[in-house]
C-alpha cells in the first residue's frame, strides 16, 4: 500500500509544519506546499464563471450558492476530512461510507424502531450520542483489527464496509426509516436548523476543519499524524506512539462519518437503506483531487476542502447547463480530469 | 512473548467464531432441497432483486403466503442485490438445489439472456416479475405496464397544471428498463398532449440525495415550478418533501402555490402522504399480485400448460412476445378520492 522513498520522509515536514531548522530550501519548499493547496482555486474560478454565464442574474447570489450548492455538500465533506485523517496517517477506511448509513439507521431505529431491545424506544435526544458513540466503535474495531491483530486496512475496512451495509439491512429489514423530521427533535433541527442565515450543517463543517487544520498545521498531535504516514518507523524512533495515534486517528474518522450520516439523515429527512451506499469513491475522489496523497504523510485539509467544493460545484454546474441524463456521468468525469490538468498547470507541482 | 500470544490467541478465537457462524448459515441452505424432492410437480425457487428497496421487501413479504396459496413449495429464496452475476450464481444454486421453475426480477435486462436459453434448454421454465428480458426465452413475464405509469402521471399532472407551466421529473437509471419505459413514456405524453408544460428531467441514479440538489437548483432558478413527477415513492418521498416543507411550499392543493407531486410504487408512506395531502397521486405498482401471479404461472408451467393471448381470470391481459408472453397486470393510479381503498396493497400492511 506505500511505498517508502527518502523523499516521502522529507515531505511530510515540508507540507506540514517545519520540525527542522530553517533555510532557503525550506522556504520555497513551503511556498510550493501552500501553492498546492491552492491549486484547484482556478478550476473552481473557471467553474463559478461558467455558471454566471449560465444564469447571471441569480449564480453568484449567496442564496444559491449557499442553498444549492455547499449545504448539499457538507455531509460529503465531513466524510471527506475524516478520510484525509486516515489517509495522512497512512493508512485507508472504505468502511467510512457504511457508517454514514448504518450510525443514524441505528440510532433512529432505537428511538422510533419497531422494536423493544434494550429498553426501546430511548428518548429521541439520544440520536445523536448514540450515532456518534456507535461510529466511534467501529472505528475502535477497526483499529483493533488493523493496529493490534496487524490486517491490513484495506481489507479489513472493505470486509466491515460489506458487513455493516448488511447490519443495516437486516436491522430494518430493508425498508427506509422515513417522516424523520416530524418525529424527532434533534433531526429536524440538524436538518433545518440556521445559524446567522447559514444553515448549521455549513457551520459544523467550518467548524470542524477549522479544528482539524489548526491541530494539524499547530500542535504535536497533528503533526505526528504526518510523521506516522511519512514514515512510521521514523516517527516510532523519535518517540511518538505509532499504535496510539493510528487507533485515535481511525476512531476520530467514524465519529465523523457517523455525524455526517445523522446530518445527511436529517437534510433528507429518512434514513434510506442504502444511504452512503457508493458515496467512498467519491470521498476518495475529492481527499485526491484535494491534494491528499494515497500513499500517505502528505497533503493539507484545507486542499481536501477545496477537492469537495470543487466536485460539488461541477455537479451543480451540469444540472443547470441541463446535461442530458445519459450523458451527465461521461461528462462529470471528462470535467473532473480537466480541473485535475488545470489545477497542475497553474500549481506547477506534480501530483500524486 | 506472552502478549504476543494472546493477541494470536483471541485472534484465532475470533476468526474460529466467525467460520462456525459462516458454516451454520450455509448448513440451513440444502435443508429445503429435501422438502422439494418430496413434492409432485417440484418447487419454485425465487431470486428476489434486492434488499434495499421498500418495495422489493414488500414483495418478498407477500412469496411465503402467496405460495401457500397458490399451493406451490418454495425450493429457496436468494438475493441477488441487484447484480447479475450473483442472480446468474443464485439460480444455478437454486437448480442445484432441486427446483423445477425460477420466479426471477432481472434488473439488468440485457445480460441475463443467455442464461435464460441455458434454463431452458434444461427445460426449466423462467417467469419473470417486474422486469421483460431483452433476449432469452421466458416462459412469463409477469409486470404493470411501466410505460403506463409515466403516461398517468403525465395525465394527471398536465390536467392539474392546465396544460401550461414547469415540471420537474426524477428520473430512475437510465439503465433499468423501468425506469427508462417510465422517462420515454412521460416525455413521449407531454410532448404530444401538453407541449406548453416545460420538462425538467433530472436522472438520480435513485438516489434521493441526488433528486433533492436537483429540485434545489431548479427550485431556484425556476421557482414558478408546478409539478413534481418521481419515478418512485420509497427513495424520493422523504427529500421533496424536506425541500418543499423549508421552502414553505407545502401547502394543500387549494393553495396557488401548491405544487402538484405525482409518485410511482404506492408503497404505505405514499398513501399517507396523499392522505395528508402532501403529495397528489402515485401509481400503485402491485407488490402483492407481482408475487401471487409470479408463482401462479409458475405453478402453470411445472404442469405443462401453454399460456393463452388475452383476458385473464385475474384481471389481466396476456400478449405474445417473441420470447415468450407476457401477463400485464393493472397498476391503479391513487389519489386523495380512493386511497382508502381496501384492495390496494399499501393499505394491506400493517
Amino acid at each position: 500500500m506505500r511505498t517508502m522513498s527518502s523523499s516521502t520522509v522529507e515531505r511530510p515536514t515540508a507540507q506540514g509544519p517545519d520540525r527542522t531548522p530553517g533555510g532557503p530550501t525550506r522556504r520555497t519548499r513551503l511556498r510550493l506546499a501552500r501553492l498546492r493547496d491552492l491549486a484547484l482555486i482556478p478550476p473552481i474560478i473557471a467553474l463559478l464563471v461558467y455558471g454566471y454565464t449560465l444564469k447571471p442574474d441569480l449564480f453568484l447570489t449567496k442564496a444559491y450558492l449557499v442553498d444549492t450548492v455547499l449545504k448539499y455538500q457538507a455531509e460529503l465533506a465531513l466524510v471527506v476530512l475524516a478520510e484525509a485523517l486516515v489517509l495522512i496517517v497512512g493508512k485507508f477506511d472504505l468502511s467510512l461510507e457504511s457508517i454514514v448509513g448504518i450510525a443514524p439507521a441505528i440510532a433512529v431505529f432505537m428511538a422510533v424502531g419497531n422494536t423493544d431491545a434494550f429498553g426501546a424506544p430511548w428518548p429521541t435526544w439520544t440520536v445523536l450520542p448514540v450515532a456518534l458513540v456507535f461510529g466511534g466503535l467501529v472505528g475502535a474495531f477497526n483499529g483493533l483489527l488493523i493496529v493490534k491483530f496487524k490486517l491490513s486496512a484495506f481489507i479489513v475496512t472493505l470486509a466491515m464496509l460489506i458487513a455493516l451495509r448488511g447490519l443495516q439491512l437486516a436491522l430494518v429489514g430493508g425498508a427506509t426509516i422515513s417522516n424523520l423530521a416530524n418525529r424527532i427533535p434533534v433531526v429536524d433541527y440538524l436538518g433545518s436548523l440556521r445559524v446567522a442565515t447559514l444553515p448549521l450543517s455549513i457551520w459544523i463543517v467550518v467548524l470542524c476543519f477549522a479544528v482539524g487544520i489548526v491541530v494539524l498545521g499547530y500542535t504535536r498531535v497533528g503533526r505526528s499524524l504526518y510523521a506516522v504516514g511519512g514514515n512510521p518507523a521514523a516517527a516510532r524512533a523519535a518517540g511518538i506512539r505509532v499504535e496510539r495515534v493510528v487507533w485515535v486517528t481511525l476512531i476520530v474518522a467514524g465519529v465523523l462519518a457517523s455525524f455526517a450520516g445523522l446530518m445527511l439523515s436529517a437534510r433528507l429527512g429518512s434514513v434510506a437503506a442504502n444511504q452512503g451506499s457508493g458515496m467512498i469513491f467519491t470521498v476518495f475522489a475529492a481527499a485526491v483531487i484535494g491534494g491528499i496523497s494515497l500513499d500517505g504523510g502528505k497533503g493539507s485539509l484545507f486542499g481536501a476542502l477545496t477537492g469537495v467544493a470543487l466536485l460539488g460545484l461541477i455537479q451543480n454546474v451540469l444540472t443547470l447547463a441541463q446535461v442530458k441524463a445519459d450523458q451527465i456521468q461521461a461528462v462529470n468525469g471528462l470535467v473532473i480530469l480537466v480541473a485535475l490538468v488545470l489545477a497542475r498547470l497553474t500549481s506547477g507541482k506534480a501530483q500524486d | 512473548m506472552t502478549s504476543k500470544f494472546r493477541s494470536r490467541a483471541t485472534l484465532a478465537v475470533v476468526a474460529a467464531s466467525f467460520t462456525l457462524t459462516m458454516s451454520a448459515c450455509s448448513m440451513e441452505d440444502p435443508a429445503p432441497a429435501g422438502t422439494a424432492g418430496s413434492s409432485g410437480t417440484g418447487g419454485v425457487g425465487v431470486d428476489l432483486p434486492r434488499a434495499d428497496s421498500d418495495f422489493w421487501n414488500a414483495y418478498a413479504g407477500y412469496m411465503p403466503a402467496k405460495a401457500q396459496e397458490n399451493g406451490v413449495e418454495l425450493t429457496g429464496t436468494t438475493n441477488s442485490q441487484n447484480d447479475v452475476q450473483k442472480l446468474i450464481s443464485n439460480i444455478d444454486s437454486l437448480v442445484t438445489q432441486g427446483a423445477k421453475s425460477i420466479v426471477m426480477a432481472p434488473q439488468d435486462t440485457g445480460a441475463i439472456g443467455p442464461k435464460l436459453d441455458e434454463l431452458a434448454a434444461k427445460k426449466i421454465p423462467v417467469v419473470t416479475v417486474d422486469t421483460r428480458p431483452d433476449s432469452g426465452n421466458v416462459y412469463m413475464v409477469v409486470r404493470a405496464d411501466n410505460r403506463a405509469y409515466g403516461t398517468k402521471a403525465c395525465e394527471f399532472l398536465g390536467e392539474k397544471l392546465g396544460g401550461t407551466g414547469k415540471v420537474i421529473e426524477f428520473q430512475g437509471s437510465l439503465s433499468s428498463i423501468n425506469g427508462r419505459d417510465r422517462s420515454e413514456a412521460f416525455k413521449e405524453c407531454m410532448t404530444t398532449k401538453f407541449p406548453k408544460i416545460t420538462v425538467f428531467e433530472e436522472p438520480t441514479e435513485w438516489d434521493g440525495g441526488k433528486a433533492q440538489a436537483a429540485l434545489e437548483t431548479r427550485l431556484s432558478t425556476d421557482p414558478d415550478i408546478k409539478g413534481v413527477y418521481m419515478q418512485a415513492g420509497g427513495v424520493f418521498l422523504d427529500p421533496t418533501l424536506q425541500v418543499l416543507k423549508q421552502r414553505g411550499l407545502l401547502v394543500p392543493a387549494s393553495d396557488p402555490k401548491h405544487i402538484f407531486i405525482v409518485s410511482n410504487d404506492g408503497i404505505p408512506q405514499e398513501l399517507d402522504a396523499i392522505r395528508k395531502g402532501e403529495i397528489d397521486a402515485t401509481v400503485s405498482q402491485p407488490a402483492d399480485t407481482y408475487a401471487g401471479i409470479g408463482l401462479y404461472w409458475a405453478k402453470q408451467a411445472m404442469a405443462g400448460v401453454t399460456p393463452k393471448e388475452g383476458a385473464t381470470d385475474h384481471g389481466s391481459n396476456v400478449i405474445k412476445l417473441p420470447n415468450g408472453y407476457e401477463d400485464q397486470l393493472p397498476a391503479p393510479l391513487v389519489t386523495a378520492a380512493n386511497v382508502d381503498d381496501a384492495a390496494l396493497w399499501g393499505n394491506n400492511k400493517s
